[in-house]
């Protein structure tokens, strides 16, 4: 049944068929136009003759660079058509402005390859409907403006380091660049609203996306804890203090448990996990009437933390996990990236995807969402300039000849 | 006008995940119908600031889903909808009889979201999630820290905003898609793999090479680059964790690198054979941490980013929110965080971070704050459905609309 559908899904297009985008994107908003290529859009990926250097970025495939290795490219410059471009030359300037009079979407960050030498707004008049949509650390004006900020830097201006790590840790920033994933994002999701109102009105327009802004968008508790602290009972001051993985609200925290850690949280039904407590005859002190009273509850949350960690120390981790999830509790087993990759729901869901990389196929992440209609797909990852005699025929250079 | 004007969603999300979704699409100009009832607001509860903040630029619609009537108020909702978002366990929306299958066969050009934690299928489908859930299972908590810990993980619910922005990314997808085939159809989001999919390259580090990641504190998991740190500094008004003041410097190549030894003045120590190269940098950076931390310490965070980024190098100081709201001259230069009015009904003073994305010809700048439940009774039912306001005060009486 499963391979039938498959069959079906696989002669379908994408949900993004037919939407021409030139990627002109660096680490800062790379992860947007991967969704959108991931999703069946047609992106050309300009880069120089001799190869972008984002493709040697590691991890390498057997650690070593050669043709193709660079599974950090594999992943983020997926489903893309490469298009080598000499733009010391007049002529590759005139087939990159070309490409881009054709396209629907161009994405830039400023800095990246052939960013530097084009003049959007002169490409617009001849494609009115273009939506650029152009990714920079700071914006386009302000003090920090010129400001170099690869994904640590970003993150400790934006607000994310200083929320993460621990109080006998330096503030941290988190696994990766995640950062620019969540520009990235943004980056594809204006790509995409602008297109929509190009689609109804025919007008295209320029679009700015400042790394900085996004990070600061994404925070949780961040803002509200300065604007609304008073709503807060438990806030003291205008910031929270890094504090490992103790959630802001308290009721969320890592525990050790038997041959593992889990996170572990009392929430939402605070109730359920205390008759699961009373069963187990672990409830301790928490029937006290006195806890009854509204102004005790903070002192009932923190009580009931400390009963639970406790008794989640005796436990085997593995089956605290599933009872918890048998009792509905939210827990989460704390997963190293092995376990991860023999996940039986990942499994069951046939989640992972075959990749093909300089020759070579490899398991991979596989997609973030389910379309019924347009299937998401993982095509061959290609080499340097793989596609560059398909794009010039594309774009009708030399016909003139 | 702004750029998403006419899209009309149905918003059934709790929580952060699906309300940040939508709050994209409202910030953008969709006419985003939030549903709750009163009676059962949960997590969503208006007493706290949860949802004040995530349901901005929305109409607060009130429907008690207990009764058959608000029920078929809620039916022939998704029938005027471009799109019905939920996150409530599979099948809900079904047994209200306002699923796909029986929406889609009278209005064939919706789309359905569903975000839930786990996906439609697999033995865990129905587990219960929040973001700290999902950073543990899919490896965030435990490659978010430092060797030896695996109990810290990121400070706050990153996933939530992640799965927002991907379902927003999906909506908007589909719309594109149905623009070209006329034809609606279901996205099946699961909280869980988007969180997965973000380690993405160091999974195919594990599958292709066998080798497992590990936390590694500030440093790039794959770049041997060094000094890639945060770096205590000066000027701490108490001996709170809070007050704390701290630089990050990402010193990505050798110029970088002979930069800041410029900027601290060519310590004696910048020559040792231990820091000639990146390499060799990275090998020894628990030294030379140790080292650049003995020369920020005496030096103010703001005034050593300063220095630092007119000479070149990466710096920037580790803000917190209060720095963010108040100090953040490049925040303040955009008005990014602003005040929304004196007098809400929800939280009193009311204040809003801005959509992230500027449009040179569909500006978003239109934010209303969050509305009580049910506040837009009227407006809503009587744009979408055309119900007179005596209808509407008649089904709020009955209970319905509540």
């Amino acid at each position: 049944m499963a391979k039938e559908h498959e069959k079906v899904m696989a002669k379908k297009e994408g949900a993004l068929h037919g939407v021409k985008i030139i990627d002109l994107s660096d680490e800062r908003a790379i992860y947007g136009v991967k969704l959108l290529a991931d999703l069946g859009a047609d992106v050309v990926r300009p880069e120089p003759i001799e190869g972008y250097p984002l493709r040697a970025r590691g991890p390498l495939r057997d650690g070593e660079q050669s043709a193709g290795s660079s599974l950090w490219h594999a992943f983020f410059a997926s489903n893309r058509r490469f298009f080598a471009v000499d733009l010391d030359q007049p002529e590759g300037r005139a087939q990159l402005d070309r490409l881009i009079t054709q396209a629907d979407i161009v994405i830039t960050s400023d800095g990246a390859f052939g960013c530097d030498v084009l003049d959007i707004e002169d490409i617009r008049l001849r494609n009115p409907s273009l939506v650029s949509v152009e990714c920079t650390s700071f914006g386009e004006s302000g003090p920090w403006r010129d400001y170099l900020a690869p994904d640590l830097v970003a993150g400790a201006l934006g607000g994310s380091v200083a929320t993460t790590g621990d109080v006998d840790t330096p503030p941290l920033k988190c696994f990766g660049e995640l950062n620019f994933v969540v520009s990235g994002a943004y980056v594809g999701i204006a790509a995409l609203a602008a297109l929509r109102h190009a689609r109804e009105t025919g007008e295209g327009q320029h679009v700015h996306v400042p790394v900085h802004h996004c990070i600061a968008s994404c925070l949780e508790h961040v803002f509200m804890w300065h604007w609304y602290n008073e709503m807060l009972g438990n806030a003291t001051d205008k910031a929270l203090e890094r504090r490992g993985s103790l959630h802001w609200s308290n009721a969320y925290v890592v525990m050790q448990a038997q041959g593992g850690s889990i996170m572990v949280t009392p929430t939402p039904d605070v109730d359920a996990q205390l008759v699961w407590l009373i069963e187990e005859g672990v409830a301790a002190d928490l029937l006290d009437p006195k806890y009854q009273e509204i102004e005790n509850r903070p002192e009932f949350m923190r009580r009931m933390m400390e009963v639970l960690r406790e008794w989640v120390g005796s436990k085997d981790v593995q089956a605290l996990f599933f009872d918890a999830q048998e009792h509905h509790a939210p827990y989460g087993w704390v997963l190293p990236l092995d376990r991860v990759a023999e996940n039986p729901q990942l499994d069951a869901r046939h989640w992972w995807q075959e990749y093909n990389s300089g020759g070579g196929d490899f398991k991979g992440p596989g997609n973030p969402y389910q379309f019924s209609e347009t299937p998401w797909s993982m095509g061959p990852h290609g080499g340097i300039g793989e596609h560059t005699d398909s794009v010039l025929s594309e774009i009708g250079w030399g016909d003139e000849r | 006008m702004r750029p998403l004007e006419g899209i009309r969603i149905l918003d059934f999300t709790h929580v952060l995940a699906g309300p940040f979704a939508t709050r994209i699409l409202a910030d953008m100009g969709a006419d985003v119908v939030k549903v709750n009832s009163a009676a059962r607001m949960g997590m969503n509860g208006a007493a706290g600031p949860y949802y004040p903040t995530w349901n901005r630029n929305k109409r607060a619609l009130a429907l008690d889903m207990s009764h058959e009537e608000a029920r078929a108020i809620g039916k022939r909702l998704a029938l005027q909808a471009d799109v019905v978002i939920d996150n409530f366990s599979v099948g809900v929306l079904d047994r209200w009889g306002m699923g796909f299958e029986d929406v889609s066969s009278k209005n064939s050009g919706v789309i359905y979201l569903q975000m839930s934690g786990m996906g439609e299928g697999g033995p865990w489908s129905n587990f219960v999630t929040f973001a700290p859930t999902i950073h543990a299972l899919s490896g965030l908590t435990r490659l978010t820290g430092v060797p030896g810990r695996e109990d810290i993980g990121i400070g706050f619910s990153y996933n939530d905003h992640v799965a927002g922005l991907h379902g927003a990314t999906a909506i908007l997808s589909a719309i594109e898609s149905r623009r070209r085939s006329g034809q609606g159809q279901r996205i099946d989001l699961s909280q869980f793999e988007v969180g997965v999919n973000l380690l993405g390259p160091a999974l195919m580090d594990f599958f292709v090479n066998g080798v497992e990641a590990q936390p590694g504190g500030n440093k790039l998991p794959y770049d041997k680059t060094a000094p890639h740190g945060c770096y205590r500094c000066a000027g701490a008004i108490s001996d709170s964790v809070v007050d704390e003041r701290w630089i990050a410097i990402a010193c990505l190549s050798e110029v970088h690198w002979e930069k800041l030894v410029e900027v601290m003045d060519r310590p004696e120590w910048a020559g040792d054979s231990r820091f000639s190269s990146a390499s060799k940098r990275w090998q020894h950076s628990g030294a030379l941490d140790a080292l650049i931390s003995k020369w920020t310490k005496d030096h103010d965070a703001l005034h050593l980013m300063e220095i630092c980024q007119s000479a070149g190098v990466p710096a920037g100081v580790v803000q917190n929110g209060k720095d963010l709201v108040e100090n953040d001259p490049q925040l303040r230069a955009s008005e990014f965080v602003m005040k929304l009015g004196e007098n809400d009904p929800l939280v009193g003073e009311a204040f809003a971070d801005r959509l992230p994305i500027e449009f040179s010809k569909t500006p978003c700048n239109t934010y209303r704050p969050a509305q009580p439940v049910g506040a837009d009774n009227t407006d809503v039912l009587n744009d979408w459905l055309d119900l007179s306001s005596d209808e509407v005060r008649q089904g709020e009486e009955a209970g319905h609309f509540v």
